[in-house]
C-alpha cells in the first residue's frame, strides 16, 4: 500500500512535470510517436509493390507491428529510464543517493523517472491496432481476453529487457550502445514469426519471448493463435522476474568510484 | 600550395590519430557493431526470403542484389557514422566552442578531422569484421564490382553525411537546443536515405524529389553503387552517372556549410565558456 501510494505521488509529479512543458511534452511525444511508426512503412511499402509475407495480409501484418508499438510504449513508462538513470548514476557515481532512499532502489529510480514521453506512442499504437483490426477479421470477446493476457505478458518482456539493459550497466559502465544490442534483438518480435527458421521461432517465443511482444498478442486477435503459445506466458514472466533478481543482484557490483 | 596542402595534412593526421587514440579507449563501444549488425543483417535476409517468394524481381531489385544492398547499407554506414551535429551543438549550448574560435584551425576542418580519425577505428573494429561476418559466415560475395567507383561514391556519402550533420549543428547558434531538429533530419533521414527499404520501392515521384535532397546521397546512391547496380532507381541512373550527383551534392552542401558557418559564427555569444 505504501509503495503504490508512493508510486501515485511519483505519476501525479511526473504528469505535473509534462504540464509544465507542455509544447517540450507534445513536440516529444510526436517525435517518439514518428520515429516508432517508421517500420510499418516498409511493411507498406512492400504491399504497394505486390510482394507480401506468405499468409499474412498488409492489415494483419501492421496489426503485429502496432501491438509491438503499443506493448514498446507501456514499457517504456514503466521501466524505460531505469537504464539511462542507472548508467548515469554508475557512471557518475551518484548511485549512493539512491541506496540511501529508504525504498528498494530498483522501484524508487522506476517511480521517479516514469516516462511520459511515451504516451503519444501508446496512443499512436492503440490508433493503429485498431484500424488494423478493423481491416483485419477479429475473433470476438474470447480473442480479446487472450490479447490481454498475451500483451501483458509481452509488455513483461520488454520490461524484462530493459531491467536487463541496466543491470549491464553495473558492469559496462557508461556504454551507450547497450540499448542497441536489445533492439536488434526485439525485430524478430515485429514480423510473423513464420518467416523465421525453427530455431529462431523457438528462441523467440521461449528463451527471449519478443515474439509475445507483438505476433502472439496480434495472432489471438485474429483467432489464429495455436493454444500451445500460450505457454510462453511463463518463459515472459520468469523472463520479467529474472530482470528484476539481476537489478538487484547487479546493485552490489556497484563501486561508487568517483561518487 | 604544396605547402599549404602539406600542412592542413599534417593537421588533419594530427587530430585523426588523436582522436583515433582516444576512442580507442571505448573500443567495445564499437565492437557491439560485431553483433547487432549482423543480427539486423538475419532479420532482414528472413524478411526478404519471404517476401521475394517466388519472385525473380521486386522494386526493380533481384534477390541476391537486394540481399547484397543491405549488407552493403549496413557497412556503409560503419565507414560514415557521425555524430558532428551532436558535437557542435555541445560545443555550442556549453559555450565551449569559444575555445575554438580562438585555435588557428577552422573548427569544420577540426571536427572532419576527428570524424576521419574516429571512422578509421570504425573501420578496423566494426567494418572489417563485419565485412569477414558478412562474407564468410553468410557466404555473400561483399566485394564491389567497381572498385573505383565504390570507394569514391562511399567517400562522396562520408563527406556529405558530415556537411549535413554539420550545417544541423550549426541551428545551435540560432535555437542553442538543436535537438528537435536533428532528431527530425534524423527521423526522415531513416526513411529516405534507403536504410530501411531500397529507395527503388518508393512511388516515382518521391525517387525524383529525392535526388534534390541529401538523403539518398548518404546511404542509397553507394549501396547500389556497392551492389553494381547498372540502373539505379526509376531515373536509371548509370553508375557515373550517380556518383557525379552524388559529387555535385557534397559541393554544393558544403558551400552550404560556409555560408551558413558565416552568418551563424556572428550570433556566437560564448555564454557558459
Amino acid at each position: 500500500m505504501r509503495y503504490l501510494k508512493i508510486y501515485m505521488t511519483c505519476l501525479h509529479t511526473a504528469f505535473s512535470r509534462a504540464a509544465a512543458y507542455r509544447l517540450d511534452f507534445v513536440l516529444g511525444n510526436l517525435i517518439t510517436l514518428l520515429s516508432n511508426i517508421i517500420f510499418p512503412l516498409v511493411t507498406v511499402l512492400i504491399y504497394a509493390n505486390g510482394a507480401k509475407f506468405p499468409g499474412w495480409t498488409m492489415w494483419e501484418v501492421l496489426l503485429i507491428q502496432s501491438v509491438f508499438s503499443m506493448s514498446n510504449a507501456v514499457a517504456s513508462m514503466i521501466c524505460g529510464s531505469i537504464l539511462w538513470v542507472t548508467m548515469d548514476h554508475v557512471q557518475s557515481g551518484r548511485f549512493e543517493t539512491v541506496l540511501l532512499k529508504p525504498l528498494s532502489p530498483l522501484f524508487y529510480i522506476a517511480a521517479a523517472n516514469f516516462d511520459t514521453g511515451s504516451i503519444g506512442l501508446f496512443l499512436g499504437g492503440l490508433a493503429m491496432t485498431i484500424i488494423s483490426a478493423s481491416f483485419t477479421k477479429s475473433s470476438g470477446a474470447w480473442g480479446i481476453i487472450l490479447f490481454l493476457l498475451l500483451f501483458l505478458s509481452g509488455a513483461a518482456v520488454m520490461c524484462g529487457l530493459d531491467l536487463i539493459m541496466a543491470a549491464i550497466s553495473f558492469k559496462w559502465v557508461g556504454n551507450s550502445r547497450i540499448p542497441e544490442i536489445f533492439e536488434s534483438i526485439k525485430e524478430f518480435g515485429k514480423y510473423p514469426l513464420g518467416i523465421f527458421p525453427k530455431a529462431v521461432q523457438v528462441m523467440s517465443a521461449l528463451i527471449i519471448p519478443v515474439a509475445v511482444v507483438g505476433f502472439f498478442p496480434a495472432s489471438a486477435l485474429l483467432g489464429r493463435l495455436d493454444m500451445y503459445s500460450l505457454l510462453s506466458v511463463i518463459p515472459c514472466m520468469l523472463f520479467f522476474i529474472f530482470g528484476i533478481w539481476l537489478y538487484n543482484r547487479m546493485i552490489k557490483a556497484y563501486e561508487g568510484v568517483g561518487g | 600550395m604544396m605547402n599549404f596542402l602539406r600542412h592542413k595534412f599534417e593537421m588533419c593526421k594530427a587530430v585523426a590519430f588523436v582522436t583515433y587514440k582516444e576512442w580507442s579507449a571505448y573500443r567495445t563501444h564499437s565492437l557491439v557493431s560485431v553483433f547487432v549488425g549482423p543480427v539486423y543483417f538475419v532479420v532482414q535476409y528472413f524478411i526478404w526470403t519471404a517476401v521475394y517468394g517466388d519472385s525473380s524481381t521486386l522494386g526493380g531489385m533481384e534477390f541476391q542484389q537486394t540481399i547484397r544492398y543491405f549488407g552493403a547499407s549496413a557497412l556503409i554506414g560503419y565507414l560514415t557514422m557521425d555524430f558532428a551535429d551532436w558535437n557542435l551543438q555541445m560545443l555550442v549550448q556549453s559555450g565551449k566552442f569559444l575555445t575554438f574560435t580562438l585555435r588557428p584551425m577552422h573548427h569544420r576542418f577540426f571536427a572532419l578531422s576527428q570524424k576521419i580519425g574516429h571512422r578509421v577505428l570504425g573501420f578496423f573494429f566494426e567494418f572489417l569484421p563485419c565485412l569477414l561476418i558478412f562474407s564468410l559466415l553468410f557466404g555473400l560475395d561483399m566485394i564491389p564490382q567497381h572498385m573505383g567507383w565504390t570507394v569514391l561514391s562511399v567517400a562522396f556519402a562520408f563527406l556529405m553525411n558530415f556537411y549535413v550533420n554539420y550545417c544541423l549543428g550549426m541551428t545551435a547558434f540560432y535555437f542553442v537546443q538543436a535537438n528537435g531538429i536533428r532528431v527530425v533530419y534524423q527521423l526522415l533521414g531513416n526513411i529516405f536515405s534507403g536504410a530501411l527499404i531500397p529507395l527503388s520501392f518508393f512511388p516515382e515521384a518521391v525517387q525524383r524529389i529525392m535526388m534534390f535532397l541529401p538523403f539518398q546521397y548518404t546511404n542509397y546512391i553507394p549501396a547500389m553503387v556497392w551492389t553494381g547496380s547498372s540502373s539505379i532507381g526509376e531515373m536509371g541512373l548509370t553508375i557515373p552517372q550517380a556518383v557525379l550527383y552524388q559529387g555535385i551534392a557534397v559541393i554544393f552542401t558544403a558551400l552550404l556549410s560556409e555560408v551558413i558557418y558565416r552568418s551563424s559564427i556572428k550570433r556566437f555569444t560564448a555564454v557558459g565558456a
